[in-house]
C-alpha cells in the first residue's frame, strides 16, 4: 500500500473542499476565465482565485494566460494519484477477500 | 459553506465489491471481528476490542514514506449483518463497510470503501463533511478527461 505520499494529499486536500471540487468540476466541461467562474459561482473573485491557486498548486488545474485574462482547464494528470491510489485499493482488497474466503474454507476443521 | 454545492450523496463507490461466500453470516462474521482470524486474512491487527468507538491498528509491512500503521476506529456493529470502521492513512481518512445478508446457500457479503477526504483531526468525531470522491458524479467526470 503506497500511501500518504504528498502529492496525493494535496490532491485530496484540494478536493476535500466542497467550493473547491465543484469549480473542479465546472472546469471539466472546459476552459474558463476567473470572471466566468465567479459568475457561476456567485461567490467572490478573491475566493475563486484563491481556490484557483489551490487547485493549480495541487496539480489538478492549469492557467493559461492570454492578454489580461487566465483561462483554467482541467489538468488530466493532475488526477492520476487518485486513480493509482483507488486502483491499489482495489487490487488489495481482492487479494485479501481471496484470502477471506480460503480462511473460511478451512476454519472450524 | 458552499451555497452551490448542491451534489447529492451517491450511492457508487469505486471501491464495491459484492459476493457470495457459502457460509453462513455467524461464520463470516467471526472471520472479520476475530482478531487472530482478521489478523489470518487482512493485516495483523493491534489492540482490536470489538466494540463501537474503539480505536486499534492494523500492521502492514513499512514502505518507504509509510510506516504500515493503518489507523481504525469502529464505526457500526450489528451482529453479523455490518461491520464499519474509519481506515486512515497517513492524512487519508476513509470508511471501510462490511454489510452479510443471509442467502440460501449462504452469506452475501459486500464490501465498501468510501470516504476519501483528508483526515481532519480537530473534527474526528464531529461533523464529518463527507465526500464520496467515489460518486458516480466524479466517476463521470474522470472517464471524461482521462
Amino acid at each position: 500500500m503506497q500511501c500518504g505520499a504528498v502529492v496525493e494529499d494535496r490532491v485530496f486536500r484540494a478536493l476535500a473542499d466542497p467550493s473547491r471540487r465543484a469549480i473542479f468540476e465546472s472546469l471539466s466541461t472546459g476552459e474558463a476565465a476567473v470572471k466566468e467562474l465567479t459568475a457561476r459561482f456567485s461567490i467572490s473573485q478573491p475566493a475563486i482565485s484563491q481556490h484557483l491557486a489551490t487547485l493549480t498548486e495541487a496539480g489538478l488545474v492549469t492557467g493559461r494566460r492570454e492578454g489580461r485574462c487566465v483561462y483554467y482547464r482541467v489538468d488530466p494528470q493532475g488526477m492520476k494519484p487518485l486513480l493509482d491510489w483507488v486502483a491499489h485499493y482495489r487490487a488489495f482488497w481482492t487479494e485479501r477477500l481471496d484470502r477471506l474466503e480460503k480462511l473460511l474454507e478451512n476454519m472450524d476443521q | 459553506m458552499t451555497p452551490f454545492d448542491k451534489t447529492a450523496p451517491s450511492q457508487t463507490e469505486a471501491i464495491h465489491f459484492e459476493f457470495e461466500l457459502r457460509h453462513p453470516p455467524e461464520k463470516v462474521w467471526r472471520a472479520l471481528t476475530n482478531p487472530v482470524l482478521l489478523s489470518e486474512w487482512l493485516l495483523p491487527v493491534l489492540n482490536q476490542r470489538l466494540e463501537a468507538g474503539a480505536e486499534f491498528m492494523f500492521q502492514a509491512p513499512a514502505q518507504p514514506g509509510w510506516d504500515g500503521t493503518v489507523n481504525c476506529r469502529y464505526l457500526e456493529i450489528e451482529k453479523e449483518k455490518k461491520l464499519s470502521w474509519a481506515w486512515v492513512v497517513g492524512e487519508i481518512d476513509t470508511v471501510v463497510t462490511f454489510t452479510l445478508t443471509p442467502t440460501e446457500s449462504g452469506t452475501k457479503l459486500t464490501l465498501v470503501q468510501s470516504g476519501f477526504k483528508p483526515n481532519q483531526q480537530q473534527n474526528f468525531g464531529g461533523a464529518r463533511y463527507g465526500w464520496n470522491m467515489m460518486g458516480g458524479k466524479l466517476i463521470d467526470l474522470l472517464g471524461r478527461i482521462s
